[in-house]
């Protein structure tokens, strides 16, 4: 198995602490000394825990794949020419997992959607025969269901969700902050390992970190969310959120 | 700072400070500096609970390895105190 810098690091702690323990209680004859070597096979010990439980796929892997799926909702968009905002629905009013719907033609009016939209590519949403979208899944949309943290409604059960998604699961942020009014959703994520960029992809579904920020707050609020504004300052994404409906 | 670098510092330093101030406090009893060293890794690894299922499955397993030398620890001051009796 390759090495990694945790593992590197918890093999040198463990052998000084290991060497410098015997070293301190019988020849130095010093107990603080002593409690030092045994804290350091103790961080030791953790370290080599934490090399022994990253993720099987490499994070160059993961990327390769993410771009792949991105470069391909892409390359539909552009060929259709659709340039509105996405719509994140929750898994409640779609046949399957969260997803997003992108107008074919107009703005989603979301009081017109009926029922549950059926898993297709090309979906009818309301009664008009305009009322068509296509609904692709979006970065973060899949395996909602299983995720230890469920999202809620209220703004701390979704930033507790965010954060154990970005933070945990995906190593993409540092922290997430969430404050949310009646309409209005307002993310700060800080440290992004992902940025907006200004092409057609990200101006339709928003950037990899949006898409699932948005896919995670409309599953906890239960209601179809749009991403109204994304920013990048000072190390900061900044994500506005619409609630619709 | 990535989650695991900051899990890794925050355990470095909280040892550290606890080896600092019970050699400050003139403490000599090797089993106080362990016993207040697993109590802290105990604390510190429930505090992140963001850190992936995986992740926190193996740190289980060290925590459990831990806490059993805690317990050791425990068992052979308590016989210590009952034996003096």
């Amino acid at each position: 198995m390759k090495n990694n810098p945790y593992r590197l690091l918890g093999i040198g702690l463990t052998i000084a602490g290991a060497i410098f323990a015997p070293v301190a209680y019988f020849i130095i004859n010093s107990i603080p000394l002593t409690a030092i070597a045994l804290s350091s096979i103790m961080v030791g010990f953790t370290s080599i825990a934490l090399a022994s439980s990253r993720p099987q796929i490499s994070p160059e892997a993961s990327q390769l794949i993410l771009e792949t799926g991105m470069e391909n909702i892409a390359a539909l968009l552009e060929e259709l020419g659709l340039n509105h905002k996405a719509i994140y629905l929750p898994s409640s009013m779609r046949d399957g997992n969260a997803q997003a719907l992108i107008p074919l033609s107009g703005e989603i009016d979301v009081r017109r959607i009926k029922g549950k939209i059926p898993r297709r590519l090309i979906v009818r949403y309301g009664d008009n025969p305009g009322d068509m979208a296509i609904a692709v899944t979006a970065p973060g949309g899949t395996g909602l269901d299983k995720m230890e943290i469920k999202s809620g409604p209220t703004s701390s059960e979704i930033e507790q969700a965010v954060t154990y998604v970005l933070t945990g699961l995906l190593d993409l942020a540092n922290s997430v902050e969430v404050r949310m009014s009646e309409k209005q959703l307002d993310i700060e994520v800080t440290g992004p390992k992902l940025h907006f960029e200004n092409v057609w992809y990200y101006r339709c579904m928003g950037s990899p970190i949006a898409s699932i920020v948005a896919s995670i707050a409309s599953e906890g609020i239960g209601k179809p969310l749009r991403i109204q504004e994304e920013s990048y300052q000072k190390g900061k994404n900044l994500i506005r959120l619409e609630v619709l409906g | 700072m990535r989650i695991y670098n900051r899990y890794i510092v925050i355990l470095l330093l909280a040892s550290c400070l606890i080896d600092v101030l019970l050699a400050y406090a003139k403490q000599t009893d090797i089993a106080v500096y362990f016993t207040v060293s697993v109590i802290a890794y105990l604390i510190i690894t429930v505090l992140f609970i963001y850190l992936s299922p995986r992740t926190r499955r193996t740190l289980s397993m060290v925590s459990i390895v831990f806490l059993a030398g805690f317990m050791v620890v425990v068992v052979l001051k308590v016989m210590e105190v009952l034996h003096l009796r």
